[in-house]
């Protein structure tokens, strides 16, 4: 029961790093998205994106968290070097996600809401944006989940969120059977939970599929 | 009152329209014939801006509304929302529910009101479409085929509909191919043959309007057979 309660501690930086970087990534993931798709800065993004989904997410949380200080003079947390990472990491793969959900749009839409006079802005805030939030939910609650396992990656740096704090407990008592096996636990709990709530929030759709009522 | 000239478009190496020239009079219904591929929605698209023109000009002062094929409502907003949401952005402080309830009313949809597209048949989205367009207060309506994929008794409510618009004071641009339905509801009508007018006639001058513009449909059918 000890070791439960010990392990869970580390909840709380797993969670702000969760809650951060998926913040961050579905901000910044939206922008790229519609930049990309207005020719904005387009080679650009598309540079950040490739990098961010062909390194390594340890290499790119080393980086931030080694060399900003070096390099920016910028002293990082621990947290904030965290959820800057993950949330420019997830951002990447947010912005893949909505461009397939721009791209899988009838073109109607954009022409529809041009016929009736409507700025760019609430274009994609009314009409674009919730009708790819709602095609691409299943794909974003991968990538939120994905995020959440990869957030044990703060152990390399010295965050003590759940895994690192199973590793000390293993460490302390010889065994690592036990409190990685509450780790998992904690991790697979948290997954079914995202799923659940995920799942809540599609039935709360009030339309079936956009396309089917074009 | 809407003058296209010298309208020209081409998508890549086809030409889709070749020196187009169209004067709209005001308070008319203008129907727009001619076989698939033969260019009328891309002239309409054009004369709304939704297509830029590769030469000439559209010389409108005016706002003008555009009734898409496929209706293209807005799945995630009601049928409320679809017809104010564009008004409230233009006249913020002007409530327009009111004058969207007695629109849906008036279009026999009061009890859709609520209702999201995806709960509507086809008849019901072409009047919603109808609708929002009209919230706009256009004073010139391009329709895209407005009857595709309707059957005769709804072809008629779209008809008698489009008469009343045009009560209403709104000139309005149908495009279609049911040659039947044009000379129900226009005025006139201008047949598009490889992106040229071949046909531009006023259907008062035909004692049988439909069989002319049949004949001028055969002819042409003839020549992409040949």
């Amino acid at each position: 029961m000890n070791a439960v309660i010990v392990i869970g501690k580390g909840l709380v930086l797993t969670l702000e790093l969760l809650i951060g970087g998926v913040f961050i990534g579905l901000i910044l993931g939206a922008v790229w998205a519609i930049c990309r798709y207005q020719s904005i800065g387009k080679p650009i993004i598309n540079q950040f994106i490739s990098l961010m989904r062909g390194t390594p997410l340890i290499l790119q949380l080393s980086l931030v968290y080694f060399s900003a200080p070096l390099l920016l003079g910028l002293h990082l947390s621990i947290l904030l070097a965290g959820i800057l990472t993950f949330g420019l990491n997830s951002s990447a793969y947010f912005a893949e996600i909505f461009r397939a959900g721009i791209e899988n749009l009838p073109k109607g839409q954009f022409e529809a809401a041009a016929t009736l006079h409507v700025p760019s802005y609430y274009l994609w805030k009314d009409i674009i944006l919730p009708q790819v939030l709602k095609n691409m939910f299943p794909a974003m609650v991968n990538e939120v989940i994905s995020l959440l396992k990869e957030t044990a990656l703060i152990s390399t740096i010295g965050g003590m969120d759940l895994m690192r704090n199973a590793q000390s407990l293993g460490a302390e008592q010889f065994t690592y059977f036990m409190p990685l096996c509450i780790a998992g636990a904690y991790y697979y709990a948290l997954v079914l939970m995202i799923e659940t709530l995920g799942r809540q929030i599609e039935k709360r759709g009030h339309y079936v599929s956009t396309h089917e009522c074009l | 009152m809407f003058q296209l000239t010298n309208a020209c478009k081409k998508f890549g190496q086809t030409v889709v329209l070749q020196a187009v020239n169209l004067r709209i009079e005001a308070n008319s219904i203008v129907g727009l014939a001619g076989l698939s591929g033969s260019g009328k929605s891309t002239l309409m698209r054009c004369m709304q801006g939704l297509e830029p023109l590769d030469q000439g000009h559209v010389d409108f002062k005016g706002q003008s509304g555009f009734m898409f094929q496929d209706f293209q409502l807005f799945p995630h907003m009601t049928v409320l929302q679809n017809l104010i949401y564009a008004p409230t952005l233009h006249e913020p402080l002007i409530n327009h529910r009111e004058a969207a309830l007695n629109l849906l009313n008036t279009l026999g949809l009061a009890k859709k009101a609520e209702a999201y597209p995806i709960e509507l048949s086809g008849g019901q989205k072409q009047r919603v479409a109808l609708a929002r367009s009209l919230m706009m207060k256009p004073t010139l309506l391009f329709c895209d085929e407005p009857t595709s994929g309707l059957d005769r008794a709804t072809i008629e409510d779209v008809s008698s509909l489009l008469k009343a618009v045009k009560e209403m004071g709104v000139t309005m641009v149908i495009a279609s191919h049911d040659l039947e339905f044009l000379t129900k509801i226009a005025e006139r009508v201008v047949m598009l043959k490889k992106g040229q007018v071949a046909v531009d006639v006023q259907l008062a001058n035909f004692s049988s309007p439909l069989a002319y513009l049949k004949e001028q449909y055969q002819g042409e059918e003839d020549e992409t057979i040949n």
